[in-house]
């Protein structure tokens, strides 16, 4: 906003309270729908799960949804955490690696940034029959290698979510590659030439020009990474356990249930799971506020 | 920046926002909950047809059955169309996602103009529907081919013990089945108790499905009938007692194979098509069915092994049968009405229990037609993989009422995976 004064003095009848109040106008117009939708949606899963918006029956103040789901709650928030933070710490190191490779150009870089943008377009549902076909005991990969499904690893629907996590790290990992690649193409090579002529190695520029550019660019992807594994049930569903059951398969399935009192419990479970991303939120505003560019 | 005081911007803020917040919880709070059962405004056959004109119906029903796609839309639909009703065929992973669709649009308030028409269903979804008032009621004794199915026939009066009330028209009958390969089964067993004995001695060769899937939920409680020592010993209704005094044998059965099953018993296959796709490929060697017609067709395209049987089982096995009914606020019921009455024409039940077309069972009854219609059922080829509905049949055991089945799906959840 340096330019401010500059662009003032240009314009001859400046009235900027008037101005700002206009856009502020436009600016509450454009939220309505998103205020109607994130507060509706919100809301109405908050007062079903606490018994104010029942399907049949009376409306009833009552926190018995949060009480009957809590024998199951806490492997299914461990399971839940454990599947977005695996899945997110692989979509980090891969997505940088190839935004690394995306921004140092030449052929190689524009191959990977193709892959990245395909991959990126691949509905995660295909993703995950893709997954179960290649990593599944009878699946292609064990297959072409000739192990026996007896001897396969339990990849798909085992102990550690392997398939599951290999989803949502290689679908993610794409799309953090095309944020932070996208962020950092216009802006590194001005840095990164000039250090690069004052003699800095290739693993130097990477720690100290490539990193510290990225990293507010890796911390919201990577951010949207986690709370988007946490919130979505067909991967898990697909390629997972019986149980434990993750946040957002145990909601789909109370939700589904054929016992109507289920929706309410299937609601306090979605209540918890958008407070467990928000408070991923949280903690990303904090890592936010430390990286240098914010500063 | 500041061209207004932070504070009382900020104070403007919070007031914009919390009244646009207050808003809409209060719309949203403000869609009340359905009415009791609702019914159908005509009185006579004539007027469904005149007002059936033109309509395009929307059959919600379970699409992963390629068959029974292939026949509403090349043998259903053009007949439909004859008639003059549009049929489009809806489909859905599970029924519940038609019923839960229905439900949704009544408690936002969406009472008439719905988007599902017609659901393909039965028991615990159509229990739940019945329960929330969802259903259109009492239109189905205007339907004239009506007259071609038995008033007498338990599986047709109760769905799953709930009343059928006219709610729902009657569609097609199915026999819970066991198929095998017998190449690998050298001593099929003949009784429920014996697949888990035969599961026991061959480690990682059998698993079901993890209920509240349908066919895996249709299995516990085959084996509650069998650790009870029969059908006649398991009250259909439903009441905690009988729960609490039955089911600790079936829980431990249960528990007790457990570890002789697909992987050990740490994971179930989370449907049926995860079953048959471990069928397909070889690692177990049986599968479970509550619609045997597909099997023929599986067995011919060398899906499954071409050594399938059926097994046959000594108690008897069970049995069901499933409907086509209306939403209450379906947008087309009059259109709706039409294609379920010719769903129950001869025509429809013959080509449908074709095996080589979809092979349902026929829901009417045949014994009570006139003889030229008995000849079209006779006369339909025998399939080599799965016995007539006559010899499935036989013993067959009555599904317990609908209220059993969550309570048995949930006591299975919270005791045997976490075993």
């Amino acid at each position: 906003m340096g330019s401010r004064g500059k662009r003032g003095m240009a314009n001859p009848n400046p009235d900027p309270v008037n101005r700002l109040r206009g856009a502020r106008l436009l600016l509450i117009v454009g939220m309505i729908p998103v205020v109607v939708v994130v507060v509706g949606g919100l809301g109405s899963t908050i007062l079903q799960s606490i018994g104010l918006m029942p399907l049949v029956g009376p409306v009833r103040l009552s926190v018995d949804a949060y009480v009957s789901t809590a024998p199951a709650l806490l492997s299914s928030i461990g399971t839940s955490l454990w599947i977005a933070a695996a899945s997110t710490a692989v979509a980090i190191v891969l997505g940088a690696t190839t935004a690394f490779v995306v921004v140092s150009g030449g052929r190689l870089g524009r191959i990977v940034g193709a892959i990245g943008a395909v991959t990126v377009s691949v509905p995660h549902l295909i993703g995950a029959a893709t997954m179960g076909l290649l990593l599944a005991d009878s699946g292609v990969l064990p297959r072409l290698l000739g192990i026996d499904a007896t001897a396969w690893p339990a990849l798909v629907a085992g102990p550690w979510w392997v398939a599951v996590i290999a989803e949502y790290a290689w679908k993610e990992s794409a799309f953090i590659a095309l944020v932070v690649a996208g962020t950092l193409l216009t802006r590194v090579a001005q840095f990164d030439e000039p250090a690069a002529m004052l003699g800095a190695s290739r693993g130097a520029r990477l720690r100290m020009v490539f990193l510290p550019l990225a990293a507010p660019a890796l911390i919201v992807s990577a951010t949207i990474v986690f709370i988007y594994t946490l919130g979505s049930y067909e991967v898990a569903w697909l390629l997972g356990r019986t149980y434990p059951e993750p946040l957002a398969v145990m909601a789909i399935r109370l939700f589904n249930d054929v016992s109507l009192s289920s929706r309410t419990e299937s609601a306090a479970i979605a209540v918890l799971t958008v407070a467990i991303s928000l408070a991923a939120v949280a903690v990303a505003a904090v890592a936010m506020r430390r990286s240098a560019v914010w500063r | 920046m500041h061209f207004t005081p932070p504070s009382s911007r900020r104070k403007w803020r919070t007031f914009a926002t919390a009244t646009l917040a207050l808003g809409a919880l209060v719309a949203l709070a403000g869609c009340a909950a359905p009415s009791a059962e609702a019914t159908s405004a005509f009185t006579d056959w004539d007027s469904v047809v005149s007002d059936a004109q033109g309509q395009t119906v929307n059959l919600w029903m379970y699409g992963g059955d390629e068959q029974g796609n292939s026949y509403v839309d090349d043998v259903l639909a053009p007949a439909a169309a004859a008639e003059g009703v549009t049929l489009n065929r809806v489909p859905i992973v599970d029924t519940k996602d038609a019923l839960n669709r229905v439900l949704t649009e009544l408690q936002a308030g969406r009472t008439a103009d719905g988007s599902v028409d017609l659901v393909w269903v039965n028991g615990d979804n159509f229990r739940t529907g019945s329960e929330a008032g969802a259903w259109l009621c009492e239109w189905t004794p205007l339907l004239p081919n009506m007259r071609n199915v038995s008033a007498t026939d338990p599986l047709l009066g109760s769905d799953f013990g709930t009343p059928v009330n006219g709610c729902e028209a009657p569609w097609n009958k199915a026999q819970f089945s066991v198929a095998y390969n017998s190449d690998v089964v050298a001593d099929p067993p003949s009784t429920v108790a014996g697949i888990l004995e035969w599961a026991a001695s061959h480690p990682g060769r059998f698993t079901y499905p993890a209920p509240p899937d349908f066919t895996g939920s249709a299995f516990v409680r085959q084996v509650l009938y069998s650790v009870s020592g029969g059908y006649e010993n398991v009250p259909a209704a439903y009441s905690a007692e009988s729960f609490d005094q039955l089911t600790p044998d079936l829980y431990t059965a249960l528990s007790d194979v457990a570890p002789s099953l697909w992987r050990g018993g740490d994971t179930y296959p989370a449907d049926v098509d995860q079953l048959n796709q471990l069928y397909a490929d070889g690692q177990i060697d049986m599968t479970l069915t509550y619609g045997p017609a597909t099997l023929t067709r599986l067995v011919e395209d060398g899906t499954f092994p071409a050594a399938t049987k059926v097994l046959s089982i000594a108690e008897g096995t069970l049995g069901n049968a499933s409907f086509l009914a209306i939403p209450a606020n379906a947008a087309h019921a009059a259109g709706a009405m039409v294609v379920a009455n010719l769903a129950l024409s001869v025509e429809q039940q013959v080509a449908k229990a074709d095996p080589t077309r979809w092979g349902q069972f026929t829901a009417l009854d045949v014994a009570a037609l006139t003889p030229a219609e008995r000849q079209q059922f006779a006369d339909l080829p025998q399939s080599t993989v799965v016995p007539s509905f006559e010899v499935l049949s036989r013993n067959a055991n009555p599904e317990l009422s609908a209220e059993w089945v969550p309570a048995v799906n949930e006591g299975w959840r919270t005791r045997i995976p976490t075993r």
